[in-house]
């Protein structure tokens, strides 16, 4: 999990979007926000790789 | 203070709570220690109300910043995710070049697709399910690329449209709307699809989650070639009504990198076709499974898979944390009220391992005996 004062580098928006997840410790406790897929899909884009090139 | 951003559901699973967000289908897992001063934030009607509240029990804490944090917390906890409508999208009918049958289940599926590029993103994981095309198809789905733009419609509506670049996201809603049509459902009847594979001993199930490369596939081959039956892999479907998981038709995709360790337990194995994606990219080979005598199972138990080179065989307890964050990210969980609840639910009955294997026979033996 990252400090607080350690995600300057990327905001709680970008990482929630890009990973899914965003995790913090704070002075009363660590959270972690998790967010789902918003769309069904298949496993990882490149299981074998992109046959669109 | 800001009690519409208060968490719509709350759970405590062991020493983690586990909070729902409706607005934005967020779910999050604090300590107990957090949880209290949320709670004390969303009580206060003031700001002074709340510093006394967390003062009293503890005074060194710096009320102000710890009350920016509580809500910068309940701004990134209900960030709400606009979902894409297509409502006006006409079907192209000039794209209908290849027409592919399946027999599933009771129900004939049709697939049009526009070339053998688009052909292979669906057709390899169902092709052991293929019939000679006849004129009794009950669901058609159109699939084809145009403007760079791939296309999904399902008896002439549109489902979806994403960019070439997003091929996986066409996949995910196709099977989506496969397993509604050959069960008989609305995509609003499912927790959820779940990001791992699900094998049954015909009485009862357990879904095998992990990040993609770490064995998930792999070891359901294996359990099948040792009398198990394979429910779903990779997209694991569970019905709210009853917290089931449900046959997935498609055959389990195996990577070139476990052709090696399959290849002398998989009947045939060599005869199996290769389908390549990508020149520079691994092949896959799409192993079907012989279908399990129901069309859904109890899932009591969930393991996260680690395969890991030369390792003993590792089963151990983790907690409902360690199993969130990696499926929830990974999965697509229903957005709608009451499937949440049944996700929380049943969070709350099963049992949650994380197995790290090398040795095939060994791994077998211990899934067995999970069954047990």
């Amino acid at each position: 999990m990252k400090k607080q004062n350690t995600t300057s580098k990327i905001t709680r928006k970008e990482a929630i979007k890009k990973m899914g997840k965003y995790a913090a410790l704070t002075a009363v406790g660590t959270f972690v926000i998790l967010n789902p897929l918003s769309a069904q899909s298949s496993s990882a884009p490149d299981p074998g790789g992109n046959p669109f090139g | 203070m800001e009690n519409n951003l208060a968490p719509t559901y709350q759970y405590l699973f062991g020493e983690h709570w586990v909070l729902w967000y409706s607005t934005s289908n967020s779910y999050s897992i604090v300590e107990p220690s957090f949880k209290t001063i949320l709670n004390y934030y969303l009580q206060s009607e003031t700001i002074e109300c709340f510093a006394t509240k967390v003062s009293n029990d503890d005074k060194t804490i710096d009320t102000k910043a710890i009350s920016i944090t509580i809500a910068n917390y309940l701004n990134s906890c209900n960030e709400y995710v606009n979902s894409i409508a297509h409502k006006n999208l006409e079907i192209d009918f000039t794209h209908r070049r290849i027409l592919k049958q399946y027999a599933i289940k009771d129900k004939i599926i049709q697939i049009y697709f526009d070339s053998e590029l688009v052909l292979k993103t669906i057709h390899p994981a169902l092709a052991h399910c293929l019939i000679e095309p006849n004129d009794n198809a009950q669901i058609t789905f159109d699939i084809y690329l145009k403007n760079e733009q791939l296309y999904l419609f399902k008896d002439e509506k549109i489902i979806s449209c994403v960019p070439k670049r997003d091929y996986h996201l066409i996949q995910g809603k196709f099977i989506m709307q496969l397993l509604c049509s050959i069960h008989n459902k609305e995509e609003n009847d499912w927790i959820g699809t779940f990001h791992g594979s699900t094998i049954t001993n015909g009485s009862k199930s357990i879904l095998f989650v992990g990040e993609s490369g770490k064995g998930k596939s792999t070891l359901c081959a294996l359990l099948c070639a040792n009398g198990f039956e394979l429910l779903a892999d990779d997209v694991s479907p569970m019905l709210s009504k009853n917290k089931n998981i449900y046959f997935n038709p498609s055959a389990i995709s195996i990577k070139q990198g476990a052709f090696n360790v399959l290849q002398p337990i998989i009947p045939n194995f060599d005869n199996l076709p290769i389908v390549q994606f990508n020149k520079t990219k691994g092949l896959i080979k799409y192993l079907p499974c012989r279908s399990p005598k129901k069309d859904n199972y109890k899932c009591a138990t969930i393991i996260l898979v680690n395969y890991e080179n030369k390792s003993e065989t590792i089963l151990k307890t983790v907690s409902v944390k360690t199993l969130l964050e990696r499926l929830i990210i990974d999965s697509w969980i229903s957005p709608d009220i009451s499937n949440a609840k049944q996700f929380l639910d049943w969070l709350g009955t099963i049992k949650i391992y994380e197995l790290t294997y090398s040795d095939t026979k060994s791994v077998t033996q211990k899934i067995t005996e999970i069954f047990k």
